[in-house]
């Protein structure tokens, strides 16, 4: 409780973060801020030649049925990926002032998050135009689905960027350990073509309930099924709960570790 | 927790274990992992005491003595292995200066950023704005990116976040070297408006000055133990006593290692060794020779001095208008008739700052028969901070030098006032 206390006095501390990531990453580029929509849909633009004239799959609108689950599993692996290192990445802030730790990872799952929600403009957008269209009855379930995937981003960041001080090769194991999560999801692949055996592996695996309820809204137009947001929830608070433990357990050493 | 207390420290110690080679790959830690050698280092070793609510404390010691540990520990930065600390109110510190700042961002966009570092909501950030803007003297650059800007400038926009920041407890370490002597000495006269106002301080400092201007306690810390503790005029002397002698030390092991590198040499050159031999006889029962630095006809030889403040504790470190009491040990060979015995005193940097003896004080003539000692009181010796050396000379009344002792004796003198120059000269001002 103290700690979530201390975190709100420090909200402005996350905010100018998340503004100096925001801003900062593409300043001094010519196009500037523009890139941040610009790389989703060049990327869109990519899929859809690959998709639809050379790699042909069985699925209607495969690009579309990949991108919106896509663009929410960026932003989980680049949490998961950039969040190991954000700590290692701010040592001079670290070891010289006081401030709630968290702080870090919260404010670089954050901005990745702010990234993903301005793709998703991209995303709606691109429904639109392709006469997909959206049912807002679907959509109104989208920010909660959001949510579910923020909480398990943080949690899974707590972990990654705390071990990360203590054990650097974190960093580079976790791109690959990235890349095998991303084919144990059904990101590229409904969740139906997986064989039963299997199953069980994607039904621990957290962010299988998340990336099938964005689906679900956005590319079959239907609100998600209870027990699929459920499943989402309870993953995503466990991770939180596991996350935190860590972090709270590890922080404290960090100025002398790093 | 006392009610009239900001800090309480109870009994904290700290160690760290010193990698002698650090690994934190995989490998290492898997492989190796019986084979990574660490010390483990105690930098404090139980430590305790109190800050009073709108008191300034200054923590001195030398390099390792685990001053800046007790300040991190402090700051929360770290935290103690054993031990508790407790404080109360909103701690800012005064440690990094410009954390977080972004090259490509604006003076005013990096004031953001840095304030919100030290836990200030938007709105506080804009209240102090034009105070921060103001102090920083770069009104006229604010809106220009931080890279533009000279290192100057960017302390002083730093330094000029970080001290608007209002806490109840501040934590200082060594940063009030910033900018030039004039932004210093304002970042100064703003360090005592914020204690005016009742904040707690912490000063970690090697500036004795600057810690008796601002401090009422100091606390000495020598090797993780508080040694000494109490008004900086107390302690102050005494450790720097002790940094003079250390000082001594130091420099008397290098006149050996010169000297041995020499006599190796004059070895080599074949040269009389009884000489050399006997020559270290000596060196037990003498001050520091060094080659060169004494020369004389050895009628009468100085066999030591001493170096005592006016209540005669021996002492080489002084304030600047303390009185000195020198007493110079003498054996004699030969009676020296009418001898004169002097005294010069050279600065660090060769310049001769004073000089006399006994015949310009005009002192009955007195011959040197048996062995004996004299003394020299010098009264208020108004010389500023800086090493100070003595010569030391007996010499018989025709001018043939029994004795010369160059550098025969050192001295430290500090002062807490900032006056420059050779030596103070008692003044007052008159404004009329």
């Amino acid at each position: 409780m103290k700690i979530i206390k201390e975190l709100y006095a420090y909200k402005s501390m996350i905010g100018s973060l998340i503004q100096r990531d925001l801003r900062g990453r593409y300043k001094g580029s010519v196009l500037g801020f523009a890139w941040t929509f610009l790389n989703p849909l060049l990327q869109l633009a990519v899929y859809t030649v690959v998709f639809s004239a050379i790699m042909r799959s069985g699925i209607e609108d495969y690009y579309l049925f990949l991108f919106v689950a896509l663009i929410p599993w960026i932003f989980f692996s680049s949490s998961l990926t950039g969040g190991s290192s954000c700590i290692f990445s701010q040592k001079e802030l670290v070891k010289k002032i006081y401030f709630p730790r968290e702080v870090l990872p919260i404010a670089h799952v954050t901005s990745q998050l702010v990234n993903m929600l301005l793709s998703f403009i991209v995303v709606l957008a691109v429904l639109l135009v392709s006469g997909k269209g959206i049912r807002p009855g679907a959509v109104v379930y989208l920010p909660l689905v959001i949510l579910v995937e923020y909480l398990l981003s943080l949690g899974i960041a707590f972990i990654t960027s705390a071990l990360t001080v203590y054990l650097r090769d974190l960093e580079h194991i976790l791109v690959i350990i990235a890349m095998a999560w991303q084919f144990l999801t059904p990101v590229m692949y409904g969740v139906e073509m997986v064989p039963d055996q299997f199953k069980p592996v994607f039904m621990i695996n957290p962010m299988t309930p998340v990336i099938v309820a964005y689906r679900d809204i956005l590319y079959y137009k239907q609100p998600p099924q209870i027990s699929t947001l459920l499943h989402a929830c309870l993953l995503g608070a466990a991770l939180l709960a596991v996350g935190c433990f860590i972090f709270g357990v590890l922080k404290r050493h960090f100025a002398e570790e790093l | 927790m006392n009610p009239e207390n900001a800090i309480e420290v109870r009994d904290i110690t700290k160690s760290f274990k010193i990698y002698l080679d650090k690994g934190s790959t995989i490998k290492e830690k898997i492989v190796s992992n019986k084979r990574r050698k660490y010390e483990k280092r105690e930098i404090l070793k139980g430590i305790s005491f109190d800050v009073k609510k709108g008191e300034a404390i200054g923590l001195i010691g030398e390099n390792g003595c685990g001053k800046s540990t007790t300040l991190k520990l402090l700051t929360r930065i770290m935290y103690p292995d054993t031990g508790s600390i407790e404080m109360k109110g909103r701690v800012s510190s005064l440690i990094e200066l410009g954390a977080g700042f972004h090259p490509d961002m604006s003076g005013l966009e990096n004031i953001f950023i840095n304030a919100s570092i030290f836990g200030l909501s938007r709105k506080e950030i804009e209240r102090r704005l034009d105070d921060i803007i103001a102090f920083s003297e770069l009104e006229a650059f604010i809106d220009n990116p931080v890279r533009t800007y000279s290192s100057g400038m960017y302390m002083r926009l730093a330094f000029s976040v970080a001290i608007n920041v209002d806490a109840e407890i501040l934590l200082i370490d060594e940063i009030l070297g910033v900018g030039d002597a004039g932004f210093q000495a304002k970042c100064f006269n703003k360090l005592r408006e914020i204690k005016a106002r009742g904040t707690t301080i912490v000063i970690v400092s090697h500036s004795m000055g600057q810690i008796e201007q601002i401090c009422e306690r100091s606390i000495w810390i020598h090797k993780g133990v508080i040694k000494a503790e109490g008004t900086p005029r107390k302690i102050h002397p005494l450790y720097m006593n002790y940094m003079g002698e250390k000082r001594q030390e130091i420099a008397d092991k290098e006149a050996r290692r010169q000297r041995k590198k020499n006599g190796q040499e004059a070895e080599e050159a074949g040269a009389d060794k009884e000489d050399r031999n006997q020559k270290e006889n000596r060196e037990g029962t003498e001050p520091e020779e060094k080659d060169g630095s004494r020369w004389g006809n050895g009628d009468a030889r100085i066999t030591k001095i001493g170096i005592f403040d006016a209540e005669g504790q021996a002492k080489t470190a002084f304030r600047t208008g303390s009185d000195i009491r020198l007493k110079i040990d003498y054996e004699v060979k030969k009676t020296v008739k009418n001898a004169v015995i002097g005294i010069a005193v050279y600065r660090s940097d060769e310049m001769h700052c004073y000089g006399t003896n006994t015949r310009i004080d005009r002192l009955d003539s007195f011959s040197l028969e048996k062995d004996g000692s004299v003394e020299l009181y010098l009264k208020k010796v108004n010389l500023l901070q800086g090493k100070y050396l003595m010569d030391f000379a007996i010499e018989s009344e025709d001018g043939h030098t029994a004795d010369y002792y160059k550098g025969a004796a050192s001295v430290e003198i500090f002062s807490v006032i900032e006056d420059v120059g050779v030596m103070r000269i008692d003044h007052e001002w008159n404004i009329m």
